[in-house]
């Protein structure tokens, strides 16, 4: 959460090879600001009321109170955001690495052969960063929508033309 | 049900478009009527008016209509190598479905469907909440047929084999003991009585206290008048009222898990029949459901603690058909052998398996501190209530810290009974300590994998592995690999993957 280097501490994740994609940092920025006005907009959402309706409370302190709520609500948001900066993909002739997390690492795999369909996404902030959202879709339960986020957008186009290819090698599934 | 009377003769194969049976229009009303039957009863009871009950009629009269303009709309038609629905009047579709396509076919009889001699028909395929195709009603040999064709056609390679041979011998059957060890194990009165005091609770705010006080009235009579006129008052009347109370609602219920287990599987029957798994139970109400061998998705084999006292298991299946919907666990190929001895179960297992080896797994243990991980959140649990309890009652408090040796055995035990395996085939993992579960799928059947550390994790050198297949149950994902060492982990990841990519999917 602190300084980049401590990303690839000895002992943590193996250190991601040239083939490792990190996200691009406007696209960390950008999640990390979304993120941080959600959370800000919710914290101040659920604190107005009680404020409004407290007594004995002088108009500095309720604005103070205010003030605390959105400084809380948006730096959480924009840690909960930061946290893209650990994701790292790769697509190899096996499939699709993803790795998230630092804290709490996890590296889903997706073969090639077990791929359904892949969307890709752009919502209008991503439009106009020129990122995308990748979104494998396979036939499991738990992992059945893999989302990779804050792709560049003509990597995300490789990536998705990539897997499509490759379903195609692969046959009909069905 | 004779699985015998699957002549495809009674089927309407003249490439035409055919109705369903002509009481199927008394089918769809009931099963709309059920839908719909708190508004019509509200309708009807809720005024004393003259208009109330004409609102009601002309409500039932509508339902009537609809279910005539489905009845009449309805049609189907065999071609050779799938079946086309035609429905609706304003609102028309028509839908082709590929027998190829076709995962599992049910037919489900309640005791109308069966005076009238017909059943409702599901045709599923992969995924999907709501079935391909519904067909209610179709008469019983016509059901039948239907089923009969879609599991001879559904042969993609066209392999015509000798699909008239006589039906072969059951591979599970269950006896009236056998059923009634289920319903001791399985304990299903309990979701009945748990909706019976829920709506209790909503009737009245003293219903449990005027129960408890008129059992102690009926069954304390003789105490009453031993002891004196207000003995039905006492603490020792109502003490003893509570627990007779509670003893007997125990075997009551009990004896009503082995009256619904009975109603449920009687005349349960497991068959195997041109690679496709049949299942027929149900003693008023019939059900049947089929799905191809090569279509399950996994196994898991269960053990509770009751299970070991009668020496039995139980073994469900995951198909990937229907695997969302509000329905599935009625419908679906679930229950292979809701109850058997283990040596049968294994005998089944490796039956279905052949040649992968599920007898002669070699299990892998866990990370060795794996129990140390296993006891932390009930020794987090066990500090914090031993801390509340020494705020509240002083030194006796402490009293609590006698729970952490008893929860680190506890974690002792599931840590080594755990455990891990695969064989280039077959994947296996097995969980729990007093109730025990085994779940296993085939490799080509997963479909992702997730490798997960937690910062504890990291810090013992251990991994999770998740294996995902299709069709298993949302709730609880049945291949977790917790508590792994970290190479393990990831050697085992690496080479699904690289077995996966390799294959194409066999649905």
């Amino acid at each position: 959460m602190t300084d980049p280097a401590s990303i690839d501490q000895p002992g943590a994740t193996p250190p991601p090879t040239a083939d490792w994609h990190a996200p691009p940092a406007r696209a960390v920025r950008l999640h990390a600001g979304f993120l941080a006005a959600i959370f800000a907009l919710c914290a101040i959402g659920a604190v107005a009321g009680p404020l409004a309706a407290a007594d004995g409370l002088g108009g500095g302190l309720r604005i103070g109170l205010g003030g605390l709520a959105l400084v809380l609500g948006g730096g959480f948001g924009a840690w909960l955001g930061r946290r893209l900066r650990h994701q790292r993909w790769k697509l190899d002739a096996e499939g699709l690495w993803l790795r998230q997390g630092r804290l709490w690492w996890r590296e889903t795999r997706v073969p090639a052969s077990r791929v359904q369909h892949v969307d890709l996404k752009h919502g209008p902030l991503e439009r106009r960063f020129r990122l995308a959202t990748l979104v494998v879709h396979t036939a499991a339960v738990h992992l059945s929508g893999i989302t990779v986020r804050g792709l560049d957008e003509a990597d995300a186009e490789a990536l998705r033309d990539a897997l499509a290819r490759q379903l195609d090698d692969a046959g009909d599934a069905l | 049900m004779d699985p015998r009377i699957d002549d495809p003769g009674t089927l309407p194969r003249d490439g035409r478009e055919h109705r369903l049976h002509p009481l199927s229009w008394l089918f769809v009303l009931v099963a709309q009527l059920k839908q719909f039957i708190v508004p019509l009863v509200v309708l009807l009871f809720a005024g004393r008016g003259d208009r109330n009950d004409l609102w009601g009629l002309l409500a039932m009269g509508a339902l009537v209509v609809a279910s005539l303009a489905q009845y009449l709309t309805y049609r189907y038609q065999l071609g050779r190598d799938a079946i086309t629905i035609r429905s609706g009047w304003l609102h028309r579709s028509r839908r082709e479905i590929p027998f190829a396509r076709i995962h599992n076919v049910s037919l489900q009889q309640s005791l109308l469907h069966r005076l009238a001699g017909v059943a409702e028909v599901r045709l599923e395929s992969a995924g999907g909440i709501k079935p391909e195709a519904q067909m209610r009603v179709l008469r019983m040999d016509q059901a039948l047929a239907l089923e009969a064709l879609v599991r001879r056609r559904g042969q993609a390679a066209g392999s015509e084999v000798a699909a008239d041979a006589a039906p072969a011998a059951p591979l599970l059957t269950l006896s009236t003991p056998e059923l009634v060890r289920l319903g001791l194990i399985s304990n299903r009165g309990m979701l009945v009585v748990a909706a019976a005091f829920g709506v209790l609770a909503q009737a009245g705010d003293d219903v449990f206290r005027v129960v408890v006080e008129r059992w102690g009235k009926l069954a304390f009579g003789w105490l009453t008048r031993t002891i004196g006129a207000h003995a039905h008052d006492s603490p020792l009347a109502i003490g003893l009222a509570t627990a007779t109370l509670l003893v007997a609602a125990l075997v009551a219920v009990r004896l009503l898990s082995v009256a619904l287990a009975i109603l449920q599987y009687h005349g349960f029957a497991l068959r195997e029949d041109d690679g496709r798994l049949l299942v027929e139970r149900g003693l008023l109400a019939r059900s049947r459901s089929s799905a191809r061998r090569r279509r399950i998705q996994a196994w898991s084999l269960r053990e509770g603690v009751l299970h070991r006292w009668f020496d039995r298991r139980s073994l469900r299946v995951d198909t990937a058909s229907g695997q969302r919907g509000r329905e599935a666990g009625v419908h679906a190929l679930k229950d292979i052998a809701p109850i058997a001895t283990p040596a049968r179960c294994d005998a089944l297992l490796a039956h279905f398996l052949p040649g992968m080896g599920w007898d002669t797994l070699d299990w892998q243990p866990l990370h060795r501190g794996a129990w140390w991980r296993i006891a932390l959140p009930g020794l987090v649990v066990v500090l914090l209530a031993t801390g509340l309890l020494a705020l509240r009652f002083g030194a006796w408090g402490a009293l609590g810290l006698l729970a952490v040796p008893l929860q680190l055995w506890r974690a002792r035990r599931i840590a080594d009974a755990c455990g891990w395996a695969c064989n280039g085939r077959l994947v296996a993992w097995r969980s729990g300590w007093l109730s025990k579960a085994w779940n296993l799928a085939e490799i080509g059947k997963l479909q992702a994998v997730r490798l997960s550390q937690s910062p504890l994790d990291r810090r013992l050198g251990m991994a999770s592995l998740l294996l995902d297949t299709a069709g298993a149950t949302p709730f609880g994902p049945p291949l977790h690999l917790r508590h792994l060492p970290r190479e393990a982990a990831e050697a085992l990841s690496a080479r699904l993957v690289t077995q996966l990519a390799g294959r194409r999917l066999q649905w």
